[in-house]
């Protein structure tokens, strides 16, 4: 079956992508057995299934996916999350006293993983997984830039960890926590975060934050990691 | 009377504007123009000047409009109070409440609603400066900011206005042969789903005339669609292989 794309070639809504309608992946819809575009971004062939990698747009929860989230209500069985945006989360815990083990109150804020996410909503994993983030500097970012944000094999994350010093928890869905020896180091990675979001499409990104956080530093500090 | 004293087309078939009978005004189209809002794009047709930006998908307030299975589209048509010659009181008008109704069922048919179930999705459409054909113009612009806003949609929206001036059909009007021609029939369509997704007609056309107002009317929206696409290409070639 042939494809009307060149891999990563830009498409637009609308544009024909396959005549086979059993390769319909992310980003496309079928109509009339055909495959066509729906969002704005770079097609590619995905375990053999086409697909469009979106530029903008919300986030889509994925099972696996690690995500940051701000508690907004607890239950009997289980809490609500909220990820930001408008995007709220469930824990569902069956047992009783586990909840109350977690201890979580309103506004605190966790690490956790997606179990499912559908019409019925978005479910986390709930035990174990959830790690409940005491301290630290909570900022946000739009949730497609994340990728950019860890870089190839972690390059850019490992790169302003290693050059601010701060330890940086990074959430799927756009929430970010830094936790720094120091106010300016923090501010040193929230900046750099900032650039990233803001020239993500830019090459030669990794030089210009490491620029950028010297800068603010006065590249006089040592890396503590 | 009036007609007479204002001719509106020549005898060589040339408009007021010095346009010849199925040429669209100079358009220009800009993409990503607004920080604050999801996405945005501005559309120049002419002298009218349109703002649209998108935000969403977002909570819905107040919380019992949203639907359980699909997202609600809000969209805002208005006119600035400095966009006509006479200051337009501020505030929606029984006219521009219309025109959102129109551009927001339009925009539905083509954007997937039901990926952001118990959502809403904002499209505010601004005109700047209003020379005929603002709520075609409101349209191109409003479904270029969904796309840049990365919403999931069947196709973009092309629109144009067809009319009947001094006896001839005319594509684009612009604000005088809207207000002292015969007819005047704002148009969108789904160019690749080749669907009619707004429809009006002020004025009176024969069969005929219709049928070929139609015709012209989709040639105008190829026309924009073709640049529409240019822009959107334009914007993200810039743009390096991400790692994704």
């Amino acid at each position: 079956m042939p494809l009307y794309f060149s891999e990563r070639e830009i498409v637009l809504p609308g544009q024909l992508l396959s005549d086979d309608s059993k390769r319909s992946g992310e980003g496309t819809y079928v109509l009339g057995s055909r495959v066509y575009a729906s969002t704005l971004g770079f097609a590619t062939v995905k375990n053999d299934k086409v697909c469009v990698i979106p530029f903008k747009g919300a986030y889509n929860p994925q099972p696996g996916d690690k995500v940051i989230g701000i508690v907004i209500d607890v239950k009997p069985n289980g809490f609500e999350v909220s990820l930001g945006r408008h995007l709220t989360a469930t824990i569902k815990i069956p047992d009783k006293k586990e909840v109350q083990a977690l201890n979580l109150k309103v506004g605190e804020v966790i690490y956790a993983f997606v179990k499912e996410s559908g019409l019925r909503g978005v479910f986390l994993e709930g035990g174990e997984k959830i790690k409940k983030i005491t301290s630290g500097l909570l900022v946000s970012m739009h949730p497609s830039k994340i990728p950019r944000l860890i870089g190839r094999r972690g390059s850019m994350i490992n790169m302003i960890k290693k050059e601010t010093g701060c330890d940086m928890i990074v959430g799927r869905n756009g929430l970010i926590v830094i936790r720094g020896p120091s106010p300016t180091n923090e501010f040193a990675a929230v900046s750099a975060i900032k650039l990233v979001e803001k020239e993500a499409h830019s090459q030669g990104l990794t030089e210009r934050v490491e620029n950028l956080i010297k800068s603010i530093l006065g590249g006089g500090v040592e890396s503590e990691e | 009377m009036k007609n007479e004293k204002l001719k509106l087309i020549s005898e060589e078939g040339i408009r007021i504007d010095g346009r010849k009978l199925e040429e669209l005004r100079p358009l220009r189209i800009e993409i990503g123009v607004l920080d604050k809002s999801d996405g945005s794009a501005y559309v120049e047709l002419g002298k009218t000047k349109i703002f649209a930006a998108v935000f969403g998908p977002r909570e819905v307030h107040p919380k019992h409009l949203a639907l359980p299975d699909r997202a609600i589209l809000n969209c805002r048509y208005h006119m600035t109070s400095f966009s006509v010659d006479e200051r337009k009181p501020l505030g929606m008008t029984r006219r521009e409440i219309e025109l959102s109704k129109v551009i927001r069922e339009a925009l539905e048919s083509v954007v997937f609603l039901e990926e952001f179930p118990r959502t809403s999705i904002d499209v505010y459409v601004e005109v700047i400066q209003a020379d005929g054909g603002t709520r075609t113009a409101g349209l191109t612009a409003a479904s270029l900011a969904l796309a840049e806003a990365g919403i999931p949609m069947a196709d973009l929206v092309a629109a144009v206005a067809v009319g009947k001036v001094e006896g001839h059909l005319v594509l684009d009007l612009c604000d005088i042969e809207d207000k002292y021609g015969e007819a005047d029939m704002p148009i969108a369509m789904a160019p690749r789903l080749n669907s009619i997704v707004l429809l009006q007609l002020n004025g009176r056309l024969t069969k005929e005339e219709f049928r070929k107002a139609l015709e012209l009317a989709k040639k105008g929206i190829m026309e924009i669609y073709q640049k529409q696409r240019d822009a959107l290409r334009k914007k993200y070639s810039e743009v390096s292989l991400m790692e994704v």
